[in-house]
């Protein structure tokens, strides 16, 4: 039951009867007492008059799948089963975070028709959001008194990472078909595939002729020069890009106001996208202790749209990352050599152990890439030396820089490449390292 | 419609009524339970309670109390009337013309006007220690003298012609006296001409007079014949008028009260305007259905860690170690801009930057190496000769002089050229 602002309007305008009529205290008190009554009385009546909010059906129009930072319409189509017009008000009891506007939406649903509620959801938070309930507030025809209850309407959007560093994809994906077709100025047996043979043109490699072929072609041509033939080469394709998400305690700390999962969902997100335009084929793990999210086996469009699905509701735990059991995951997903690149957090000697011990395990057979969010906010405490305070923070800063950069050499050492970069050139910089070493034939 | 037919109502959370009320069954039954003890409660201490702490009150059971003489009255069959106002006498009495009108009034409540008409309501009145106005009133003929000079077993005496009197033999009661005069008398003499009960006969009318509480009171009832008399003076008649003058005898005077002076309609309106905001408060406070929980991630800021370090090295006035940080920054960014190796010991950089800066190698290893900072002024000077230094490093090493400052310079470095950032030392 709920009281309406006329209700208690129409109870204060009790005052004037009994100011006027009620001269003497006993009258006085029986005018009032009568008023009351016949406030509560009239009340009643209007309450027993409302619609039902119970008797009401509810059907959800809803897309499954949103990115972070869109805005989806979502459609509650009350169906009012009962015999008398539904007028009030709809809460559609979305999560908070699911970025439903707060107003109540008025509906009016005649008996055995059908209405939509529509609300624009613009969700500020990724993975799964949910509403359970829809509360209706059924409005008498007087308007003093209302019935109100809580009706179960399950419903629920996948909130998908943005992919923001997708506008670096066409730059990269340029360089990409810069590599294909080069003439190789690679030593041979480097790796990189043999593609085709084509006529020398001026400013090819003369070291990438192949004489062979142009002896076998013998004639000379009328201007008098010789058939120059070149072998051209194309990078290697169909090789494995196992990528590895470390989604423990250290993924949560906020850098530049994200997450450093975040970052990683975006750097796993572009060089999948770019490694499987290349031609090979992508895995990615989200790990910790148990596996978050793995995407085996899909490539192309498929690939990506797994990979947010199922990235979407992967969130950071509070627990230490098993490296240790990292080979034998990697191991699952490939028995052949791979590109391993684990996104993951460079930070201080103590906790960045567990990755410095299983790294000889990986690069034993893998060419693995160690990709880390470096804090901006460090950088640039280096740089102010104001006061007594500031000198402290600077050299408090310097020191984690030295952290970062004797872990990073530790992890070179044991063959490892290390890519750390603002949370906005991380992805990029792990693009560019794929296509480098790409370049270089060393997938 | 045949689609809306198959249709089946949302699963509704909000109990109804009828489930309300059932989910909350046990404490409807514990309130219930709770308010029948309580009025259980009122009932039974209630009975006692009225006219229970009134002295010679016909229900009070306690010493001063005069519950026992009133309830073996009863039992005997006389009807014991209490009267807390005259008004209340005088119906008591109007019903029936042979009653015997018991009066006491320790607080001298009653006027001289009023105990003249009281002496009309009976044909037999029974005053107790009576005020001297009441005895002037009720009858003239007695006369008050002062504290019995003798209170224990008192013979009823000779010239004694009460039946009661006679028959209670001796009474043992202390109080007030009198002297009788006239047609009056007296019985139970207290010595000195003075007597612990007095009786006289006007108009057909008898009042008796008894000096003292004790011949009723619960305390004292049981006392030598004090039970007889008592018995035998109010239970002549079948009607006994139990009269204990109140505030209610009392005229009204004095300024009227606040709440007289108040229009009538004022706490009517009071308690509307209460009954408003409660309504009104019910209006806004009820809640739009549940609160809708969300399980929120947990925020680390990154940082927090380098300003923990930082505020222990100010704890601890670490100033050399705050500033070997600082050097160890600068000389792996120097390392690099000058192009030397990696394995380059720290006095290499030291001289490899003097001999850019053209400076005396002495000077700049003073800043990068050796000298310590004894007190925080030393520390901030020392830190802006080694800003002061790089920016001189950075500015000779870019070509074409650019005057950007070392950090941003070293920034940009830093994002792009991983590979190489390993530090001197390691």
């Amino acid at each position: 039951m709920t009281l309406s602002g006329r209700f208690v309007t129409l109870l204060a305008l009790g005052v004037v009867p009994v100011v006027l009529l009620g001269r003497e205290g006993n009258l006085a008190a029986l005018v009032m007492l009568g008023w009351v009554v016949f406030c509560v009385v009239l009340g009643a009546v209007d309450a027993l008059l409302a619609a039902s909010p119970r008797r009401l059906a509810f059907e959800r129009m809803l897309p499954a799948r949103v990115r972070l930072g869109e805005t989806v319409t979502s459609d509650l189509l009350v169906t009012n089963l009962g015999s008398r017009t539904l007028h009030g008000l709809v809460r559609d009891a979305w999560q908070p975070s699911a970025g439903a506007p707060a107003q109540r939406m008025p509906v009016a649903v005649p008996a055995g028709e059908r209405r939509a509620v529509r609300l624009g959801l613009t969700p500020r938070r990724r993975g799964e959001r949910r509403v359970e309930r829809v509360t209706v507030r059924s409005r008498g025809p007087l308007g003093l008194v209302g019935r109100q209850a809580t009706l179960l309407a399950p419903g629920r959007i996948r909130v998908l990472p943005p992919f923001a560093s997708r506008r670096h994809l066409p730059s990269r994906l340029a360089r990409l078909r810069e590599l294909d077709g080069l003439t190789s100025v690679m030593v041979r047996g480097q790796g990189t595939e043999f593609d085709s043979l084509r006529e020398y043109v001026r400013g090819d490699d003369v070291r990438s002729v192949d004489w062979r072929a142009t002896a076998r072609r013998g004639a000379e041509r009328p201007d008098g020069g010789e058939n120059l033939v070149v072998r051209t080469w194309r990078p290697e394709r169909d090789r494995r890009v196992v990528i590895v998400i470390d989604s423990s305690r250290l993924s949560a700390a906020r850098i530049d106001d994200e997450p450093r999962l975040d970052t990683a969902f975006e750097s796993a997100l572009l060089l999948a996208a770019l490694a499987s335009r290349a031609g090979d084929r992508v895995d990615v793990l989200a790990y910790d202790r148990r596996v978050r999210a793995r995407v085996q086996g899909a490539s192309g469009a498929e690939l990506l749209s797994r990979m947010v699905d199922s990235l979407a509701v992967v969130e950071p735990e509070l627990i230490e990352m098993d490296w240790a059991a990292v080979p034998a995951q990697v191991d699952t997903l490939t028995r052949q050599a791979a590109l391993v690149v684990l996104l993951t957090t460079l930070d201080a000697p103590g906790s960045s152990g567990g990755l410095l011990s299983v790294l000889p395990q990986l690069t034993r057979r893998h060419t693995v890439v160690v990709a880390s969010v470096t804090d901006p906010a460090v950088l640039a405490a280096t740089g102010s030396r104001g006061d007594r305070e500031q000198i402290y923070r600077a050299a408090a800063a310097e020191r984690a820089l030295l952290d970062v950069a004797r872990v990073s050499a530790a992890a070179r050492r044991l063959g490892a490449e290390v890519v750390t970069a603002a949370p906005a050139e991380l992805p990029p910089a792990v693009a560019d390292r794929y296509l480098a070493l790409k370049a270089a034939g060393r997938l | 419609m045949s689609e809306q037919g198959t249709m089946r109502a949302a699963a509704a959370q909000t109990p109804t009524l009828r489930q309300a009320l059932r989910g909350a069954r046990f404490w409807l039954v514990l309130a219930a339970i709770a308010v029948v003890v309580v009025i259980a409660t009122l009932i039974i201490r209630g009975a006692g309670d009225a006219a229970s702490d009134i002295e010679l009150g016909a229900t009070n059971p306690a010493p001063d109390g005069a519950g026992a003489v009133v309830q073996v009255l009863r039992d005997h069959g006389v009807h014991v009337v209490e009267a807390g106002s005259l008004r209340e006498a005088r119906r008591a009495t109007a019903r029936d013309s042979h009653a015997t009108l018991l009066y006491y009034d320790p607080k001298t409540l009653l006027t001289a006007d009023t105990l003249r008409s009281m002496r009309a309501l009976a044909p037999s009145i029974v005053a107790i220690d009576p005020s001297f106005a009441a005895l002037q009133a009720l009858a003239p003929g007695v006369s008050a003298a002062g504290v019995a000079r003798h209170s224990t077993n008192l013979p009823a005496g000779t010239g004694c012609t009460d039946a009661s009197a006679a028959r209670a033999g001796t009474i043992t009661a202390s109080g007030s006296a009198y002297r009788v005069s006239g047609d009056a008398q007296g019985c139970f003499s207290t010595g000195g001409g003075a007597w612990a009960m007095a009786q006289q006969r006007t108009d057909g009318r008898l009042v008796t007079v008894l000096g003292s509480t004790d011949l009723v009171s619960n305390q004292s009832i049981s006392h030598a014949g004090n039970a007889a008399l008592a018995l035998g003076l109010l239970g002549a008649d079948e009607t006994l008028v139990w009269y204990l003058p109140t505030l209610a005898d009392v005229a009204a005077s004095g300024p009227p009260s606040l709440a007289e002076l108040t229009p009538g309609w004022v706490t009517p309106v009071m308690v509307l305007l209460i009954a408003t905001a409660l309504a009104a408060a019910f209006w806004r406070g009820r809640r739009f259905g549940p609160l809708v929980v969300e399980d929120l991630p947990v925020t680390v800021r990154a940082e927090e860690t380098m300003e923990g370090r930082a505020r222990l090295y100010q704890r601890a006035s670490a100033r050399l170690r705050a500033l070997d940080a600082l050097r160890v920054g600068t000389i792996t960014r120097f390392a690099r801009r000058l192009g030397l190796p990696e394995s380059a010991s720290v006095s290499e950089v030291s001289d490899a930057a003097a001999a850019l800066l053209g400076r005396d190698p002495r000077e700049v290893r003073g800043i990068l190496l050796d000298s310590e900072p004894g007190t925080d002024t030393e520390l901030v000077a020392l830190t802006d000769r080694l800003t002061a230094l790089e920016r001189a490093v950075t500015r000779a090493s870019v070509p074409g002089g650019a005057s950007a400052s070392p950090h941003e310079a070293t920034q940009a470095t830093r994002t792009t050229n991983t590979t190489e950032s390993d530090r001197p030392g390691e």
